[in-house]
């Protein structure tokens, strides 16, 4: 049997045979067949991720010699039992693939490789929506894609029907998928039928006929404007064309449906971008049964006039104010790169004159020419460096005063979504990487790229023959990088997830070192065994790559191209092709050029980071702000201030995935509220939107008659205050802390607020008390830091509080002086708690109990229970875990106890 | 970098670090005969009869193919190395850390973590990717000069000369941009720092409606650093230029050299053209140096950390065997002080009596959990003695000093795998019955119970698949199952459900008079199941008694209780709800 030139290929990058017998063969729609087979060697090699695809090997369908590689995506995956199963489109006139599986039986074996799959996972930061095209063939890559992506994200899938089985094949089901079937019609039917729309931020792919993949990515670019890195996809097969020769219509027979080249998702090399933004496929289970299409939801509106703008596009809006100057450096360091070749280029022209016995004066022209040439290229190269420096400082500038802008008008829920780290990771490390793009990384990538290729450049202008000779090792390195890197398929990222592993499981040994010393070995052998497995991993990975890897290394080095040089210039000198001096510039530039070219992609490295940077740091400026509107309502001053309404307010994190839902509830003032519910259940979403953290979707929430969104955040934060687990002190003396609302409350005030938060003894014990300045050293424990933020709560004294009853309990050692704190301030002002344990809230005036997104009961504890309802389930199930209801205040024989026990020293022997 | 590097690798990989160092040398001496090689093949071709160059290229050659052989072979072992030293380290750095001082390791935690972690891949190609061609870039300009001494003895000696300068241009150009990168850092990162800190306060700037001046605060900051930044300008230009330029300098001083010998003939023009060639030879590996700079300075940096970890101070240990009842414990005027000097205990002198258990209870800070981390050997007494049956805990070999003590942790930290893995650290070859019944005492089977795969369901990276009760409960379990004489138990800071009150409470009573136990709690049902109470107060005990006696007594102790029992029934407004 032979396999062609493909074959010899993929054997030569390492491909290995494995034995796979069919079991069994399903027939999910009159023409599509599922086969599961089983191969007890093929997962040693197969890694069953997402996006796994393998080549198979099939007989020839017209009973000749060759067998045909075809390449399907994996649609069930059992790496223990090494089953799994592909999905194969019937036709006629039928190639190797959909003959085989037409006819095949179990029991049935065929060879099976896998080579160059790579497996996805989705990204961090998903976009708007996926705008998916596909057809019969590749619907098993789609499904795969469908069940690997988060559910809260749109998808809009265009799917091309070439008979009309097509639509009985299963699809697998998303909640916020839309399909839509379109007829071939030639190959135009599917861009045609694209929804003319705001495509902002959706990332597409598309897996089809060639014809329509072109005709697909032409009016996504053109008409939408999707950015090549947001577009990925390939042509799965050609209408018309199958293994190579063209298969003409059968007289008299239906439209054929062509053999399909590669049902498999598209490899890196093969995308549109250069960048897999957006799905591959994954492995999957079992295909659901077909869905109906779902129908349009809300809340997509088709914008067509503002143009579509990307996230991915920002870097480039980011930097637009340096672009110029960013031109004109690149433009200057190829002068100075070009000024610094040029001493060896005159050093030719000076064993030019030597050998022609020129006199003194000539040979010192040349001289003197070096020496200038290298003034001015240290000149021009230092010129260069401080002006980019000095662009970069006013850059730099402007960005932070922009990004402090931002910082203070961004809705606080931004920053709890992001946490302390990723909030560090853009104001630092961002800033830090796009320093470095602005000063270093242009220049570096000039001078990566015009070195090397002026040299060749220069080279080939004096004799082509040895510069094509030069050009042996580089193609040399670049194939054997290439064998190595398809061998290592998907280690490469195995090795990433690897090590990114092994820092979470150093980082768990270390928290864990007090339980290994008590209790021994057997506390660390889980890290052991995995640090094992990290080592022979790393092994088995690299081991066999020594051979390549040293072979890569001596093929470029200089000694190599030297001795090639040589060989090559004595030879053509010899037999008289070649002038002597022509030798020279080789000799001189020669040797080093090769491992100059091959550093173009890492001088491009620093690019790529600064990009990225400079992404995050646009994406945040571009994020939208809280802004005030014009009022809404008339203020209503009657009466005892603290009224809120939420009146029927709806909210969601992503378009499309509410959280809450049509809620309306009224907080009267001096009363309190509490928000009870499962985890999930939006109870602190809800509690956190009349802090105004996000502005609400839907419905309005309204302080005293007025909207809160048409106040500023000094008017609404003078009316709402709110104490939530995450404490915050600002820089400053204790006193400026419990003061930060009223600067210039008298020392009296500020005492008296931190006496009712049970912290005014405390402070008189530090150093410098009501002047002692915070931030540096652990000076507060926990409870202590919470009880200042109270009395700071208590001294702005706002008519409504929004409370995380967490904070009662954050701190088992100081729990009774927080709580006599909260009693305090939850004093005569309209509070709506967040409550996670019932029994602290049975007192409250009201409770409203929450379940998925809406109030679903409210009412005073006694009549909760007494309805027997949600309340009451909830009551029942976390009876059990309560401490037992008891009078709080029924001590026998003692008064309030006061807070005399405190501690000084914050206990932290052991971390 | 070498010679911390040799200490890392284990004893039977010197003689292979012998041969990698030979071949390395000859492979430098090769490529350095090749360079020089140059001079009669160049010669020939620019003279009047090019094919006398021939017998040379076939030299060169061979020189070229040994030079191959050498490297290859020098690859294979320093590749072979490569990976030893990445087992070693990886291995020798855990063992290591069971062993040093934990308050060494809360201060350098990052420091250690990347110390574990870091870069096996890099640690793999130490060796051929890095210490080869570094070793070639430091010794290959100086085999040139020599080889060229007896060619013409003074370019040799020129470029002998050169050496050293071009070395000292290299290490002061990074020198001084590390300096002036620093300075950049500093002020770069103290700005940074106020942009995190008004992101990071954003909720209380906002609700204290102070976000104006903190921004227009943190404006002037920035501000004032643009001014700085630009005068750290300057400072950025000569370390970039300073190489490169004496590295063009030198190349027109040497080849100039080459051709003043020429006019004044002492070389002939060939061997001058030859020569220049050498020269550029020469000036290579300069070049290469400085592109190596960056991975030397990680490695160096990655290799520090390791040999941080394992030169960490250690516990002290001695020879002497533990008890194998209940002991006695006393602690003799015992100090403890943090690494920062902070004191914790100050005088402690206490008794417990063997078989008994005794409730340790105070405010935050008072040096309760420093108490059990004493007993449990995880810090050793600044001054002072703890004492177990008479024998100092210093003077227990390691052995016996974790078979002494069991103990119940304030995080109950549990290690990636199943519920009956992770119980089962606390005696690997517990017998079926005996662990049953620890799992029902910890009541940690209704928690199986509740779930599809049981004792067998995977408890995640630290145990974060369970709710906090659920994990104190596994951990009760593992420090039930280990037969050690001593039972400390640390609930601190947890906040229990009546389910895990019940645990403790088991744990607790179980073993009562056959081990000896300390519970430090701040909860009155755990407190009655002691034997007797102390009250820790600034790093001593204040009162010392029994549950009612120290009650009657109307003290510290009574006034802790009653505001136990009153934070147990708090409810929020519970005095003004009745009102309303």
């Amino acid at each position: 049997m032979t396999r062609g030139f493909q074959g010899a290929v993929l054997r030569g990058f390492g491909a290995r045979d494995h034995q796979a017998t069919v079991v069994e063969k399903i027939r999910l729609a009159p023409h599509f067949v599922r086969v599961r087979l089983v191969s007890p060697t093929l997962f040693e090699e197969v890694t069953a991720g997402p996006a796994a695809w393998l080549r198979f090997w099939f007989p020839d369908p017209d009973g000749g010699a060759t067998e045909h590689q075809r390449a399907y995506t994996i649609t069930e995956a059992d790496p223990e039992k090494g089953a799994f199963a592909v999905d194969f489109v019937l036709h006629e006139p039928a190639g190797p693939g959909s003959r085989w599986a037409a006819t095949v039986r179990p029991g049935a074996r065929v060879p099976v490789m896998s080579l160059g799959s790579t497996t996805f996972e989705p990204t961090d930061e998903p976009p708007a929506g996926y705008l998916l095209f596909g057809d019969a063939a590749s619907i098993p890559a789609v499904n795969s894609i469908l069940r690997a992506l988060p559910h809260d994200v749109a998808v809009e899938l265009y799917l091309e029907e070439h008979v009309p089985d097509d639509r009985l094949i299963p699809l697998a089901t998303h909640p916020r998928l839309r399909s839509h079937w379109v007829p071939r019609d030639g190959g135009a039917g599917l861009a045609a039928a694209v929804e003319a729309r705001d495509w902002s931020d959706w990332s597409a792919w598309i897996a089809a006929e060639q014809t329509t993949f072109k005709l697909v990515r032409t009016r996504l670019r053109e008409e939408f404007g999707f950015p090549k890195s947001e577009l990925t996809g390939r042509a799965y097969w050609i209408h018309g064309r199958s293994m190579g020769k063209l298969r003409d219509d059968p007289a008299g027979g239906k439209a054929a449906l062509p053999e399909i080249a590669a049902a498999r998702p598209p490899t890196g090399d093969e995308l549109a971008g250069d960048e897999l933004a957006d799905g591959g496929p994954t492995a999957a289970g079992p295909a659901a049964p077909r869905e109906p299409a779902v129908p349009a939801q809300p809340g997509a509106p088709s914008t067509p006039a503002a143009p579509a703008r990307w996230r991915s596009q920002a870097a480039g809006r980011l930097l637009a104010p340096v672009r110029g100057a960013l031109l004109l450096a690149g433009l200057l360091q190829v002068v100075v790169t070009v000024l610094q070749l040029a001493p060896f280029v005159l050093l030719t022209e000076l064993a030019r004159r030597l050998l022609d016995g020129a006199d003194d004066a000539r040979l010192r022209a040349v001289g003197l020419l070096a020496l200038g040439l290298l003034g001015a290229g240290t000149v021009l190269g230092a010129a260069l460096t401080l002006w980019l420096h000095a662009v970069d400082a006013r850059f730099a500038r402007d960005l932070r005063t922009r990004l402090l802008g931002k910082l203070a008008r961004l809705p606080l829920g931004w920053y709890s979504t992001r946490g302390s780290a990723g909030t560090k990771k853009l104001v630092q490390d961002d800033t830090l990487s796009l320093h470095y793009l602005v000063t270093h990384a242009v220049p570096d990538a000039v001078a990566a790229v015009v070195a090397p290729l002026s040299v060749l450049g220069y080279l080939f202008a004096v004799d082509w023959r040895p510069a094509l000779v030069l050009l042996v090792p580089v193609l040399v390195y670049v194939v054997t990088m290439a064998v190595m890197m398809v061998q290592s398929g998907p280690r490469i990222a195995q090795a990433q997830r690897w090590a990114e592993r092994m820092g979470g499981e150093a980082g768990a040994y270390l928290e864990g070192q007090p339980v290994v010393r008590v209790f021994g070995g057997a506390a660390a052998s889980t890290f052991r065994l995995r640090l094992d497995e990290y080592l022979a991993f790393l092994g088995d990975w690299q081991r066999p790559f020594i051979g390549k890897k040293t072979f890569m290394d001596l093929v470029t080095r200089p000694a190599t191209f030297l001795w090639l040089i040589a060989t090559t210039g004595t030879l053509l000198i010899v037999t008289g092709r070649m002038a002597p001096v022509d030798l020279l510039p080789f000799l001189l530039l020669g040797t080093t050029f090769g491992t100059g070219l091959l550093g173009i992609g890492y001088g491009l490295g620093g690019l790529r980071d600064g990009m990225l940077a400079a992404r995050g740091i646009a994406v945040t400026l571009d994020a939208e702000e809280l802004d005030t509107r014009p009022g809404t309502g008339t203020a209503d001053q009657d009466g005892p201030p603290g009224t809120v309404v939420f009146d029927r307010v709806a909210f969601a994190y992503r378009p499309g995935v509410p959280v809450i839902r049509d809620v309306s509830l009224t907080l009267r003032p001096g009363t309190v509220t509490a928000l009870v519910g499962p985890s999930g259940s939006g109870k602190s979403t809800l509690a956190a939107l009349l802090a105004r953290f996000h502005d609400v979707g839907g419905g309005a929430i309204r302080v005293d008659g007025c909207d809160i969104r048409s106040l500023t955040a000094d008017e609404l934060y003078t009316r709402v205050g709110f104490v939530l687990q995450d404490v915050q002190l600002v820089r400053g003396t204790v006193r400026e802390n419990i003061a930060l609302a009223v600067p210039d409350a008298s020392a009296e005030r500020v005492e008296a607020a931190a006496r009712a938060a049970r912290i005014h003894d405390r402070i008189t014990r530090l150093p410098q008390g009501y002047d002692t300045v915070l931030g540096d050293g652990a000076q507060l424990s926990g409870g202590e830091r919470q009880r200042l933020t109270i009395a700071r709560a208590i001294l702005a004294d706002t008519p409504v509080l929004v409370l995380d009853e967490a904070t009662a309990y954050a701190d088992p050692e100081s729990e009774y002086l927080v709580q006599r704190a909260l009693d305090r301030l939850t004093r005569d002002r309209t509070v709506l708690v967040i409550a996670h344990r019932l029994h602290t809230v049975t007192g409250a005036d009201r409770i409203a109990v929450m379940d998925d997104g809406r109030v679903v009961e409210a009412g005073t504890h006694d009549e909760l229970l007494a309805a027997g309802g949600r309340y009451h389930r909830l009551w029942q199930a976390d009876g059990a875990r309560s401490v037992p209801d008891g009078p709080a205040s029924g001590l026998p024989g003692a008064g309030r106890p006061d807070d005399g026990y405190l501690g000084t020293a914050t206990e932290g022997a052991i971390r | 970098m070498i010679r911390p590097l040799l200490r890392l690798l284990p004893a039977e990989r010197r003689p292979a670090v012998t041969a990698y160092g030979a071949l390395t040398l000859s492979s430098v001496l090769l490529r350095a005969a090749g360079a020089v090689l140059l001079v009669p093949l160049v010669r020939e071709l620019f003279g009047p009869r090019p094919v006398g160059a021939l017998p040379w290229l076939g030299v060169l050659t061979a020189v070229t193919a040994a030079g191959w052989a050498v490297d290859t072979l020098a690859a294979r072992r320093g590749f072979e190395l490569g990976f030893g030293l990445l087992e070693r380290v990886q291995h020798d750095v855990a063992d290591r850390l069971t062993e040093v001082r934990l308050g060494w390791l809360a201060g350098n935690t990052a420091q250690a973590r990347a110390a574990i972690a870091s870069g096996g891949p890099e640690l793999v190609g130490l060796f051929a990717n890095l210490l080869t061609p570094l070793a070639g870039a430091v010794l290959l300009p100086a085999a040139i000069a020599l080889a060229l001494l007896p060619v013409a003895w003074q370019l040799g000696l020129a470029a002998a000369l050169g050496v050293p300068v071009l070395m000292v241009a290299l290490w002061a150009s990074g020198r001084i941009s590390r300096r002036a990168d620093a300075l950049a850092a500093d002020t770069n990162s103290a700005l940074t720092e106020r942009l995190i800190e008004f992101a990071g306060t954003q909720q209380a700037l906002r609700a204290g409606r102070r976000v104006e001046p903190a921004r227009s605060q943190v404006g002037r900051a920035l501000a004032e650093q643009h001014g700085s930044t630009m005068r750290l300008l300057l400072l950025q230009v000569p370390g970039q230029l300073l190489f490169g330029l004496a590295g063009q300098v030198a190349l027109v001083l040497l080849a100039g050299t080459a051709a003043v010998l020429t006019v004044r003939g002492d070389l002939t023009a060939p061997e001058a053209v030859a020569l220049i060639v050498v020269v550029v030879r020469y000036l290579e590996p300069f070049t290469a140096l400085a592109g190596l700079a960056p991975a030397v300075e990680t490695v160096r940096a990655s290799l520090a950390r390791v040999h941080a970890v394992l030169a960490a101070p250690t516990t002290p240990q001695g020879s002497a065997a533990g008890p194998g009842r209940a002991p006695r414990i006393e602690f003799e005027d015992v100090d403890f002080h943090h690494e920062d000097g902070r004191p914790v205990l100050r005088g402690l002198n206490l008794t417990l009596e063997a078989g008994t258990t005794t409730a340790v209870v105070g405010p935050s800070g008072s040096g309760k959990s420093t108490v059990l981390a004493l007993l449990a050997g995880l810090l050793s007494p600044t001054r002072g003695r703890v004492l177990v049956d008479g024998v100092d805990l210093a003077h227990l070999d390691g052995a016996g000093r974790r078979a002494l003590t069991s103990m119940v942790f304030q995080h109950s930290y549990l290690f990636d795998g199943t519920i009956r893995e992770n119980v089962l650290v606390g005696d690997p070859g517990a017998e079926h019955g005996r662990l049953d019944r620890v799992l029902g005492l910890a009541r940690v089977d209704e928690i199986a119970d509740r779930l599809p795969a049981g004792l067998d369901t995977r408890v995640g990276e630290g145990g974060t698949a369970l709710s906090g009760g659920e994990r104190q409960r596994i951990a009760i379990a593992r420090a039930l199952l280990k037969p050690a004489p001593v039972l400390l138990v640390d609930e601190a800071t947890s906040s229990l459900d009546t389910e895990n009150e019940a645990a403790v409470a088991a744990a607790l009573t179980a073993g009562a008079g056959t081990r000896t136990g300390v519970v430090v709690t701040h909860r009155p049902a755990t407190v009655r199941t002691a034997d007797r109470v102390l009250f820790l107060e600034d790093g001593s005990v204040v009162e010392d008694g029994t549950v009612e006696g120290l009650l009657g007594a109307g003290g510290r102790f009574h006034r802790f209780w009653q505001q136990q029992e009153a934070s147990a029934g708090w409810r929020l407004r519970a005095e003004q709800a009745g009102g309303r």
